[in-house]
């Protein structure tokens, strides 16, 4: 075979080879691909960015009933706008770390003052005092020793922030279903 | 015996190499290197090295068997604290659930190994309710199980709280978020 006739071959082959590989090139790019390998999520562009610390202590200990915005069903009390009103009375601060499953949670006490500090200013932040401290690990240990009455507990603090005037009336924070708790 | 040696660096070794050799047989020599050649061969067979192959490369039994590919077998990655009827098997997938049942407001969270990146998910473990027991593909996976008196993180229970029903359908599995 002369040199003519080989450089024609090779460039049948390159234009076959440019044929072959075109679809699949667009193929690929046009398909979002997605961080988590696994069948549903990887042609759906899904990203997901590793979650803070507190985040993820929220999700593994509350988010399951509470809800990840802090909003539930009615059988289970609201956070999102809420919580932070425990915040501005000395009991109300104390009665969020000792309500039964923050108090009894297997979690470390640092673990649970970063979480409730977070949970407060993502959900609540409105509510929060102007002087609001953070919870320190220290806090949390001393604080979740106690072993309340929850629901009585829950009225004397609600009662000391409507007398205080931290909020108009017991209705801000009235559980739909009180029976329950 | 006086040494032959002239230099002092000789009869060092002069006198050290004839104790050896008046203290130890040449048979000795033999068989020690012949027990270490054994030893060192049969090291990669003793039990402790075999069970840390089987081990695997995560610290989850379950990530080490699991897979990322079919939502209807009992080791798909998300399952690793399921406990129930697959919702991919009874007409629903493995975040979904199957028609004439509804998924219930609460769950609980649990997290898995996705064996392909190595990388920690939180997964919502979400019953479908409303409908009868489904009873295709019946799976129990205990990873962070604990027992009823800490019912939060207990699956042996029916999650189909604040649902407008408490009859178990069948257990699905969503993806909640990347822990790590």
């Amino acid at each position: 075979m002369n040199r003519g006739a080989v450089s024609r071959v090779l460039s049948i082959l390159r234009g076959c080879a440019v044929i072959l590989l075109w679809p699949s090139a667009g193929i690929s790019q046009e398909l979002p691909t997605s961080n988590v390998p696994d069948v549903l999520t990887r042609n759906t562009g899904l990203h997901l960015e590793p979650m803070p610390r507190a985040a993820r202590i929220y999700a593994e200990n509350c988010q399951g009933c509470h809800g990840w915005t802090g909003v539930s069903v009615t059988e289970v009390p609201t956070l999102a706008g809420r919580i932070g009103y425990f915040a501005r009375t000395p009991e109300g601060r104390k009665y969020l770390m000792q309500v039964p499953n923050v108090a009894l949670n297997p979690s470390s006490d640092a673990d649970i003052a970063a979480m409730m500090n977070w949970l407060l200013d993502t959900v609540s932040r409105a509510q929060l005092p102007s002087d609001f401290q953070p919870y320190t690990a220290e806090e949390v240990a001393r604080l979740r020793k106690a072993r309340i009455d929850a629901p009585a507990e829950r009225r004397r603090v609600i009662e000391a922030l409507v007398a205080s005037k931290q909020i108009p009336s017991p209705d801000v924070l009235a559980i739909p279903h009180a029976s329950l708790y | 015996m006086k040494p032959i040696s002239k230099t002092r660096f000789d009869r060092l070794i002069e006198r050290s190499s004839r104790s050896a050799a008046q203290r130890i047989s040449r048979r000795s020599v033999l068989s020690r290197c012949g027990a270490w050649l054994v030893a060192a061969s049969a090291l990669p067979l003793l039990p402790v090295s075999r069970r840390a192959q089987a081990a695997g490369k995560f610290a989850s039994d379950f990530a080490n068997q699991a897979q990322t590919k079919d939502p209807t077998q009992c080791n798909y990655w998300r399952y690793c604290s399921s406990d129930g009827y697959l919702c991919a098997c009874c007409g629903g997938g493995p975040s979904t659930c199957p028609p004439g049942s509804s998924p219930s407001p609460t769950s609980w969270v649990g997290s898995c190994i996705n064996p392909d990146d190595g990388k920690t998910y939180l997964i919502a473990y979400r019953d479908c309710c409303g409908k009868d027991s489904c009873g295709k593909c019946s799976c129990l996976g205990q990873e962070g199980d604990m027992p009823e008196y800490r019912p939060q993180v207990n699956n042996d229970i029916v999650w189909c709280f604040g649902a407008s029903s408490m009859v178990y359908h069948c257990s699905s599995a969503g993806l909640v978020g990347l822990a790590e």
